[in-house]
């Protein structure tokens, strides 16, 4: 008879809590500012723990990647052997492709972060979870760096601030899949959405108009059209794939990213906020 | 700190501080042991489904407050191992160390999925991709590794339920 009592009684805690959290997710939903301030507050007060954490454990933390990735690392060693004697080969190639490059931005209109300000920043680690993809950035609101302001590498946009404390960031990946980003195929008029594919840096594009012509190869930068959350010309990726719906007259994109989005050390945080 | 609940605070705030400094460093294929799960799970084998649900829930917003996934799912994670753990203890009939290891795989394995699915069913499906199979055998790896010595300080924190469950077996 107890038994059941205490058995009955722990249903009722056990549907209680779930209800909780299902208001908690619904709360989180809709954007409630009380968790956003909660979760920045908490990013503020363990951020210096963070950063001590992480220098004390960086040597062991080499010593365990060493231990775990020692197999990725002979083979990435290997290729780097082999793309080093392939690069010095290249380098006389190479300036002359960089003055070809640089010229071919400036024809296409391309400048990249230009004048914008942007905060460099180091990548302090991954997320805390083992869900999503994350990153978290060792500067916060105290150099100026704002939600929703994108993040580059030298190679290109990989993502957006999403959570902000006052010497931390949390960088979304745009290949997580949780955001969308207009982008434009450099060189011809056509536009559309890409959407990350949780990936390694992979991207759908989609709501291209079918009669404009885009080619495997091609050059996706941010179209920074009015709303969009981040500025026109950040290089996403290059196409490497086209799919045409005669019938829906519109055409589907592959975007394989240009930044790399392993190993990541530095990231610098462009400070543009949409206008209006 | 005599009290089980201030026990239970103690020790999920030192589990959070652990997770957020040392935890998160150490990765396998980007995967870390998850040791808030770990609790949830402990507290589940030495107290109870019940006790399991409720220091899970609270094991959970303490991730969610860490992490950037919608708030609400960590809860779930942590309530869903904890009331696991709880069961399948509470169904075994002898107490032996390789069954604790797997009840706390199955449960780590329970609370990943759990959390993997409320996600998607939130609109993140990429939380579903073929990733979230090595989220499994890695969490629940440690997870059976690390809830032994987690086991005990959750007798320290219950031992009257512990003492409990212990002479009802």
């Amino acid at each position: 008879m107890a038994s059941s009592r205490r058995g009955g009684r722990a249903r009722i805690t056990i549907s209680l809590l779930l209800l909780s959290a299902v208001l908690l997710l619904t709360l989180d939903g809709r954007g409630s500012g009380p968790i956003q301030s909660v979760r920045s507050s908490v990013l503020t007060v363990l951020s210096p723990l963070g950063s001590a954490a992480s220098s004390v454990a960086s040597p062991f933390r080499d010593a365990w990647n060493s231990v775990f990735d020692q197999g990725d690392l002979k083979k990435e060693n290997d290729a780097l052997r082999e793309e080093n004697d392939r690069l010095k080969g290249d380098i006389t190639a190479n300036s002359i492709a960089k003055e070809q490059l640089q010229q071919l931005l400036q024809l296409v209109g391309i400048p990249f972060v230009g004048d914008t300000p942007v905060v460099h920043t180091r990548v302090v680690s991954g997320a805390v979870g083992n869900f999503g993809d994350r990153l978290e950035l060792d500067k916060g609101s105290s150099s100026g760096i704002q939600r929703n302001m994108p993040v580059v590498t030298g190679e290109g946009l990989i993502g957006k601030v999403i959570e902000v404390g006052e010497n931390r960031s949390i960088v979304s990946l745009l290949s997580s899949g949780t955001y969308k980003v207009g982008f434009s195929v450099v060189g011809t008029a056509a536009i559309g959405i890409a959407e990350g594919t949780g990936g390694d840096g992979s991207l759908r594009g989609s709501n291209i108009d079918s009669r404009q012509s885009v080619s495997v190869g091609a050059i996706a930068a941010t179209s920074g059209l009015a709303g969009s959350p981040f500025p026109p010309n950040l290089p996403i990726g290059t196409i490497t794939a086209v799919r045409t719906n005669e019938a829906a007259l519109e055409s589907t994109v592959d975007i394989k990213m240009f930044a790399n989005l392993n190993d990541l050390v530095y990231a610098d945080v462009v400070l543009w906020k949409p206008a209006g | 700190m005599d009290h089980p609940a201030i026990r239970y605070v103690f020790i999920i705030a030192t589990a959070a501080f652990l997770q957020y400094t040392l935890f998160t460093q150490f990765r396998i294929a980007g995967v870390s042991a998850d040791l808030l799960l770990v609790v949830a799970i402990a507290a589940g084998i030495v107290a109870g489904a019940e006790r399991g649900a409720i220091v899970g829930f609270v094991c959970g917003l303490c991730l969610d407050l860490l992490v950037v996934t919608p708030f609400g799912l960590g809860a779930i994670s942590g309530l869903v191992a904890g009331v696991v753990a709880g069961l399948l203890e509470g169904a075994t009939v002898h107490s032996a160390r390789w069954l604790t290891a797997a009840i706390a795989f199955i449960s780590s394995g329970a609370g990943v999925l759990s959390f993997a699915i409320a996600g998607a069913l939130l609109g993140r499906s990429d939380m579903l991709s073929l990733h979230v199979f090595t989220i499994l055998g890695i969490v629940g790896a440690s997870s059976a590794l690390l809830v032994f010595p987690v086991v005990k300080v959750c007798r320290w924190a219950d031992p009257e339920d512990a003492l409990l469950r212990a002479a009802v077996r």
